[in-house]
């Protein structure tokens, strides 16, 4: 793969302000029990053994699948049910921006190459303005789930759970 | 191996020769001027969306037009749709999870003033 094809520079932006402040929102990002609260996806739990906020700080977790209908998925695409995750904090500003950086070196056929989730955090009276930027296709929990090829029953679940 | 469609279109010069067929087919050599790439990158390129099924190509005379395939760009669209999914899903659950800690906070300081 050329460097140029390893640039993502198309990303998907979300939005979200949430009625909190700063320090909630950091903490669900940047603590174990915080980031366990919510990171899911659907039909998966996350188990985190190591969360280290600091640049070049490490997040290690396991992804399990947590609903009877994924184990069971899972077991029908012939996946383990359990998925070690690791990534680093690239980009750590307390209570303003981090960047989240996985190294994709689990598909057959291409170079290792690293993507990033990035994350802004405004505080806007009593509101926080987060906005996520994501590098498409490039979320290592995801692009592995997509290798699996399940993730339109992913999509299934979501919708009938929201 | 089936070509990932996002490994195709992470290369600019392509995304460039991509753009330049958006007015419908052309030759080669309207391509090269329009995308502004050498004809040796831009026949190299061609080939590699050809292969991935971006691009069709069709002789006339002596002439070899090539134009956009809709499929792989629906199929991109899907999966965006797919991971924008994923990820609204997963910011509704950080503001479930922020209320249920918002609220263990407050119930924890209102039973500090009690005490």
């Amino acid at each position: 793969m050329s460097k140029d094809m390893r640039r993502a520079d198309t990303k998907i932006v979300i939005e979200r302000s949430y009625r909190a402040n700063l320090k909630d929102v950091w903490s669900l990002w940047t603590t174990k029990d915080g980031f366990e609260s919510w990171w899911g996806p659907q039909g998966f739990r996350a188990d985190v053994h190591e969360i280290d906020p600091r640049v070049g700080g490490i997040l290690r977790y396991d992804m399990v699948a947590d609903t009877a209908e994924m184990i069971a998925a899972m077991k029908q695409m012939g996946e383990p049910a359990s998925t070690a995750i690791r990534s680093r904090f690239s980009e750590v500003k307390a209570h303003s921006r981090l960047v989240l950086t996985s190294m994709i070196d689990f598909l057959p056929g291409v170079d290792p190459y690293e993507s990033n989730i990035a994350v802004d955090f405004f505080a806007e009276g009593d509101h926080v303005r987060m906005r996520v930027a994501l590098d498409p296709m490039h979320s290592d929990e995801f692009t592995k789930m997509s290798v699996a090829g399940f993730t339109s029953q992913l999509t299934k679940l979501d919708q009938r759970f929201v | 191996m089936q070509i990932d469609p996002f490994q195709v279109l992470a290369d600019p010069t392509r995304r460039r020769i991509i753009a330049a067929l958006r007015g419908g087919e052309q030759q080669v050599g309207d391509v090269v001027e329009k995308a502004g790439v050498r004809q040796s990158g831009v026949s190299r390129h061609l080939r590699i969306l050809s292969e991935s099924g971006f691009v069709t190509m069709r002789p006339l005379g002596q002439k070899r037009l090539y134009a956009l395939r809709s499929e792989p760009f629906r199929e991109v669209d899907a999966w965006l749709t797919e991971y924008r999914t994923l990820w609204v899903a997963r910011l509704d659950r950080f503001g479930m999870a922020l209320e249920k800690r918002q609220q263990k906070a407050r119930q924890s300081t209102k039973r500090k003033n009690q005490a």
